[in-house]
């Protein structure tokens, strides 16, 4: 090869040159992308800070728009990784334009995963909802609120409100390597007993901890904070058992209400049609 | 930028009339969703219109909800509250100082590249954000959307361990903060100027975040309770963000710049310092100004806070944990300061705590037309430029004002 560039005309030894990036092309392709939501999950990978940067070294960042201005050159992907929910129409074509050009999908957090508290309108007023914010609702994109997986198929979730940056951490190099990391079904009151936490439930404070997909290290119950399940319901989460915990701590209107703030209600009666 | 914005096409063909930024945030309804829920639901839901400042949707939604109630709170929760403000002030600003603006004073595209460029910078500045972000953490029990803050107190406070560290921690973020601060004064900045009103809050005494009276350096001073009345929210047509503008009145601008230019006399002695290291005189009406301004509001946090801290250390503070309170029907209008301007909430509740009516008004819509306005001026100035320049300083322009798109769509 040496050989054959030192006979031909500088113009080929450039083209040589330009496309030394071999190495950083063997990098993994990776793009984060924002649709409608408060950009929390994302800032919590910002916010782990040094340790961040060195995962971001490890990736050639193609597309992160809370970062920068550089227009996306729409080139395959090896992760795209979305954070928040699908509301307008640019929102849904981002994410499906996405999904076409990655070889994985995973998404960020409760308003991705589980419709996050926008969802909060689908159990009331619905769409009416927008009555109570806007007096010109004509020409305002108000939908339903779905969750991504309605729209492209997700490969893997980081759940949460936000996010647990370190399970980020500890997941993502398994995708980096293209495989889809296994998560252990353990509740969140795993963590929360080994912090040595008092259980909130005997103290008579409802809590959803027993039913809930744990990797938090239990943050909330750590403050005293029952847990609200912004996780999601873990595979084997046993509803029916939480609910008879719970009737002398909260009035059922009081669990429903509770399950709305972030998304779980449809997950519940979904569970509960196929007990 | 947090969250979504573009630019109509048509100011970047130059069409300076019609400067307008085109946002293309989806509604999430928050205030909707709102009506008919339990009043404890309430700062846990507000919190998430933004992932930047949750500390102050979370703690001025309380402050609204106590008010409506007529619940006391102690001293010490007061001063837990105002060292999450400053937590949140520190992080926030170091952020958008540095990873977002940098870029632009330094005519970057990629925040990521100034980070290679400035690897010992960068590293500053993670140091003053994480001393924000720990404030946040060990009082707040999480960074994002945090946890302990509740009406009447709070469900848990840190221990004296935990309060000792966080004063070595910003100790050192002091240090820190003044060799960042140099950095930054050595940047010029491009010269504009609009004369303008300045609004923040005004307690007559400090350098206000948490209280105090609507302010201006044209003469208002209204209690929080008039705001609706001397302010107007509107929507126009086919518009997701309601803009704020005063009665009879003109746009007027928030945040560190306002707060700055009207309270600098409240200012520690090491932000008044720095202040007058950089010869720039008040009023100032250059609105890149804001980014420097933050910088100053950096120190001043930081040394507010270890002052604070200082207090605490020697306190009992199981006076901040919730005491029992009446849920009672009424009206709470309440104010802070957050990082980008005075953020307002109006929260109605019926006597079994349900929520009938609220109301959320944020910084961005509030300055979003003065941004406008400010835009159709600066185009003058930079007509002549190559189109793909011109953008990149519309663009730079816009980051100087620190817009939260999340905020202001909620």
């Amino acid at each position: 090869m040496e050989n054959k560039n030192q006979n031909e005309d500088p113009k080929e030894e450039k083209v040589s040159i330009a496309s030394e990036p071999i190495k950083a092309e063997a990098k993994p392709k990776i793009a984060i992308v924002a649709l409608t939501s408060c950009e929390g999950c994302q800032f919590a990978l910002l916010d782990l800070g040094e340790k961040f940067l060195e995962l971001v070294e490890k990736v050639e960042m193609i597309d992160w728009g809370m970062i920068e201005d550089e227009e996306d050159p729409g080139v395959d992907l090896d992760i795209a990784i979305v954070e928040g929910t699908p509301i307008t129409e640019e929102n849904v074509e981002t994410l499906k334009k996405l999904r076409k050009r990655s070889k994985l999908l995973v998404v960020l957090g409760n308003c991705a995963a589980m419709g996050g508290i926008p969802e909060i309108k689908n159990y009331h007023e619905g769409k009416n909802t927008i009555k109570h914010v806007y007096r010109y609702i004509q020409g305002i994109e108000n939908t339903e609120i779905k969750e991504v997986d309605n729209f492209v198929k997700v490969d893997f979730v980081f759940p949460g409100c936000p996010i647990t940056a370190e399970e980020f951490l500890k997941y993502f190099p398994d995708l980096l390597e293209g495989r889809i990391p296994d998560r252990t079904d353990q509740p969140v009151c795993v963590e929360c007993k080994a912090k040595g936490n008092r259980c909130l439930l005997l103290d008579n404070k409802p809590c959803f901890g027993p039913m809930i997909q744990g990797g938090c290290d239990a943050v909330c119950p750590t403050s005293k904070m029952m847990c609200q399940g912004c996780r999601g319901l873990r595979p084997k989460g046993n509803v029916k058992a939480m609910r008879a915990t719970l009737k002398k701590m909260m009035t059922d209107e009081e669990f429903e209400n509770v399950t709305e703030i972030f998304g779980l209600r449809d997950d519940i009666s979904e569970r509960e049609s196929k007990m | 930028m947090e969250g979504h914005a573009g630019f109509m096409a048509s100011v970047l063909k130059g069409d300076v009339k019609s400067a307008k930024l085109e946002i293309k945030e989806g509604i999430r309804l928050i205030e909707g969703i709102l009506i008919g829920r339990h009043y404890k639901d309430v700062p846990i839901i507000v919190q998430r219109i933004c992932g930047i400042c949750p500390v102050v949707h979370n703690l001025t939604a309380i402050k609204a909800l106590e008010k409506a109630m007529g619940v006391k709170i102690s001293q010490e929760t007061k001063d837990l509250r105002k060292l999450l403000e400053w937590g949140q002030i520190i992080h926030s600003h170091a952020l958008h100082l540095f990873f977002l603006s940098l870029a632009d004073l330094l005519d970057i595209d990629n925040d990521l590249k100034v980070v290679e460029k400035y690897p010992e910078e960068t590293k500053m500045a993670i140091k003053i954000r994480e001393f924000g972000m720990e404030i946040v953490k060990v009082i707040g029990g999480r960074v994002i959307h945090p946890l302990t803050n509740e009406v009447g107190g709070f469900k848990k406070v840190p221990t004296k361990d935990e309060i000792k560290k966080l004063i070595e921690q910003g100790n050192e973020a002091l240090e820190t903060a003044e060799k960042l601060g140099a950095f930054f004064a050595q940047f010029k900045f491009p010269d504009f100027e609009r004369e303008t009103e300045y609004v923040c809050l005004n307690s007559g005494d400090d350098y206000a975040i948490y209280e105090g009276d609507v302010a201006s350096n044209k003469g208002l001073h209204i209690p929080v309770e008039k705001f609706e009345n001397n302010f107007h929210e509107l929507q126009k047509p086919n518009e997701v963000i309601k803009r704020v503008e005063v009665k009879n009145r003109n746009v007027y601008m928030v945040g560190a710049i306002a707060r700055v230019n009207n309270n600098s006399k409240w200012l520690t002695p090491k932000a008044e310092l720095y202040l007058e290291s950089l010869n720039y005189s008040l009023p100032d009406y250059n609105p890149f100004h804001n980014v420097i301004y933050q910088m100053v509001e950096v120190i001043h946090s930081i040394e507010k806070s270890l002052i604070t801290l200082g207090l605490l250390e020697n306190m009992n503070l199981s006076g901040a944990i919730t005491k029992d309170y009446k849920v009672k029907e009424g009206i709470g209008v309440a104010a802070v300061e957050a990082p980008r301007g005075t953020l307002y909430y109006h929260i109605d509740l019926d006597h079994n705590g349900y929520v009938k009516n609220a109301n959320i008004i944020t910084p961005t819509a509030q300055s979003l037309s003065h941004l406008e306005m400010d835009i159709a001026l600066y185009l003058n100035d930079i007509m002549d430029l190559p189109e793909e320049k011109r953008t990149q300083k519309l663009r730079g322009f816009i980051r100087a004002y620190d817009p939260c798109i999340s905020c202001a769509v909620h």
